[in-house]
């Protein structure tokens, strides 16, 4: 979907973040210090970047004096309020603080993304089409029917796709924390959404967890 | 203070002073009395001596002196011409001439003594202090009292307005007395106000404030012990600051140091509980939980060495050099083989004293650094010798060395040269920091020359006798 430079020093978690923004669809390019992150900037473009601040050679805040142009997220251990204002304030389009939730940064940079691309791709799978534009979901290139939390649903679905998503993270994600009902309205809506689009087998019960949405890459 | 000293000199100033003027003008008064009662004296003697004469030429002719007491007192009246004086004659206490008299005399005045002594007083009247002197004549005429009265109003009324302008004078004396007084004050306090002003704001924190020093006498000698004194906080602030900041330093990177594995396990489980995932994968995701606990487990351990080192007494044995050299050995004897590494071992003393398990570990944590600073078939010198009456142990390497800026701060907890860590080395970046502890507690002097690409030495010397 998008391509995304990772800058991280710490070669375990540089490949984890790799890993799992691989598994969602974005395709990724790993460099572990300040000056490969440059000249990486330099010959290439990128849709995104996500940016550790403790460097060697050249710190974060370096580098993205040289970024141009191009959504940030800064990822870092420094956690003090200063840190973020100045990351802030130089422009970052999100601070991500160490330790982080890969949902979490999943789905910061799913919403970098919305805002900085304009014109966002459709999600096709088999017979399924999804425009994220008009919000409208196609099977076989007939309009489906949806209710707004389907679609919702649908939605965080294919954004952490092949990745599992318990009830709980589901229905907070979905319906907001203050939502009153329990798990079994997850199931509904899953059970609903498995019928309108035929994707028994494409939306997975993961045992004991909850949903994935699994799409071979 | 300052106005309590003020009010104090002043009134002893003032009454002195004062004092002193009621003294002069007694005096002045005392002088001008005696001076008027010798004259009162000398008149009285002469117009009695001049009378008797008189009286006995009176009686001579045969006449009757009381007759004639007119006529012979009449030539002393010129003494009254400037009436200031007044004459009065009496016989038997019965008044037989006067002129001008108008007050009455104490009965004492009238009746003299008869040896000849004369009284002399002083008497205030309605109008004017009189000396009065008054004496009986001689015999044979010693019925009669003779009294003269001299005013000396004037010379009263001078002395007055002497004693007036004094005081006047010392009004005005003192007046400018208490302002120079207060002038001087506040000069003298002028560095009190200063120092109290400055050492409030030295409380306050601003440590860098010095008195202005200026001449040479008690309070700039104060003022510049007040500056050194001032000085030593400073630096103890300053020392203390570095501290804290050293202390906050070690726990931001202490916090670094364990969020990284954490968020690795955390991240990599995680993605195994979540992600669709092949055999390989798995296992990858287990090798970097594995390898990432590791790191911490060592951390942890080395951590309470750390702690234990600072806090433990170590205990001292002869250590024999050759022993120890061995135990490096076999220590590191797949790490030597594995980088074909040539290690050569230079004996030129015996022993050194000191703590078996620490030195062991001090020695192969060095030389563990020299064979990962090697590239292949690295050459490694380890040399123990006497230098200068000092004993030590030196390890070379020809490896690659470190910049001056890398040496510094070395044996800095969790500081590390190269900043983009390798998961597959373990090391938690505290092995410097206990080697520096371990050389701490033997009183030895851990010390490293380098230059990038020329390798590094590293020099131990201990400087206990031991």
């Amino acid at each position: 979907m998008a391509s995304i430079l990772i800058v991280e020093d710490e070669i375990s978690i540089n490949e984890l973040i790799k890993r799992n923004l691989q598994l969602v669809g974005h395709r990724c390019t790993s460099v572990f210090d300040g000056k490969a992150a440059v000249s990486e900037i330099q010959d290439h473009t990128y849709d995104l970047i996500i940016l550790d601040i403790m460097l060697p050679e050249l710190d974060g805040f370096e580098v993205f004096k040289k970024v141009d142009k191009i959504p940030t997220i800064f990822l870092t251990a420094r956690s003090s309020l200063s840190d973020r204002i100045k990351g802030f304030s130089m422009g970052a389009d999100d601070y991500l603080v160490k330790p982080f939730e890969m949902l979490e940064l999943l789905a910061r940079v799913e919403a970098v993304l919305r805002r900085t691309q304009k014109n966002r791709s459709c999600f096709e799978l088999g017979n399924v089409r999804i425009d994220f534009d008009s919000h409208q979901v196609f099977y076989m290139g007939q309009p489906v029917e949806c209710t707004p939390r389907e679609y919702e649903l649908l939605e965080v679905l294919v954004n952490n796709r092949n990745i599992a998503l318990s009830r709980e993270k589901l229905l907070e994600l979905v319906w907001g924390y203050d939502y009153e009902g329990d798990t079994r309205t997850v199931d509904v809506h899953i059970q609903k959404l498995r019928k309108k689009l035929g994707w028994d087998d494409v939306i997975k019960t993961v045992y004991k967890l909850g949903y994935r949405l699994e799409v071979n890459q | 203070m300052k106005y309590r000293t003020f009010l104090a000199t002043l009134m002893l100033f003032l009454f002195s002073f004062n004092f002193g003027i009621l003294v002069i003008s007694a005096i002045t008064f005392k002088d001008t009395a005696n001076s008027a009662k010798e004259r009162s004296l000398g008149e009285h003697y002469f117009i009695t001596s001049a009378l008797i004469k008189d009286f006995h030429a009176v009686e001579s002719r045969g006449n009757d002196i009381e007759g004639y007491l007119d006529s012979l007192l009449q030539p002393y009246s010129y003494l009254s011409e400037d009436k200031k004086v007044k004459l009065a004659l009496y016989k038997d206490s019965r008044l037989v001439y006067s002129n001008r008299l108008r007050i009455e005399l104490q009965d004492n005045l009238l009746e003299p003594p008869k040896n000849g002594n004369r009284i002399v007083s002083i008497q205030k009247s309605e109008d004017g202090t009189y000396v009065i002197v008054s004496g009986k004549l001689p015999d044979p005429y010693d019925s009669y009292t003779m009294s003269y009265l001299y005013d000396m109003t004037d010379e009263i009324t001078s002395w007055e307005q002497m004693k007036n302008m004094l005081f006047i004078i010392g009004f005005i004396l003192s007046c400018f007395l208490s302002l120079s007084l207060l002038f001087l004050f506040n000069r003298i306090f002028k560095p009190l106000a200063q120092i109290s002003q400055i050492s409030r704001s030295i409380a306050d924190g601003a440590y860098e404030t010095r008195l202005p020093v200026s001449g040479h006498d008690e309070i700039s000698e104060m003022a510049q012990n007040f500056n050194s004194m001032a000085e030593k906080i400073q630096n103890q602030m300053t020392e203390l600051i570095t501290e804290a900041e050293k202390k906050q330093q070690f726990i931001d990177n202490f916090a670094h140091e364990l969020r990284t594995p954490l968020t690795a396990i955390y991240g990599y489980a995680e993605y195994m509980q979540k992600a669709v995932m092949t055999e390989s994968d798995r296992l990858f995701a287990i090798n970097y939980i594995m390898s990432e606990s590791r790191r911490m487990q060592t951390m942890a351990y080395q951590l309470l060495e750390l702690a234990n080192l600072k806090n433990d007494q170590i205990v001292w044995k002869e250590q024999e050099i050759s022993r120890l050299f061995q135990y490096i050995k076999t220590t590191l004897h797949n790490k030597i083989i594995e980088k074909e590494i040539k290690i050569e071992f230079i004996y030129e003393m015996d022993i050194v004293w000191g703590d078996a398990c620490l030195l062991e570990s001090l020695l192969v944590n060095l030389v563990d650094n020299a064979i990962k600073a090697c590239s292949k078939g690295g050459h490694i010198i380890i040399r123990a010798a006497v230098e200068n009456g000092k004993k030590m142990i030196c390890i070379r390497d020809d490896g690659k060395g470190m910049t001056a800026e890398v040496l510094n701060h070395i044996t800095e907890p969790f500081y590390r040269a190269e900043k983009s860590r390798n998961h597959n080395d373990s090391g938690a970046g505290l092995g410097l920091a206990i080697c520096k502890q371990i050389a701490l507690c033997h009183n030895a002097e851990l010390k490293f020359i380098s230059h990038p690409g020329e390798g590094t030495t590293v020099k131990i010397t201990f400087t206990t006798s031991k």
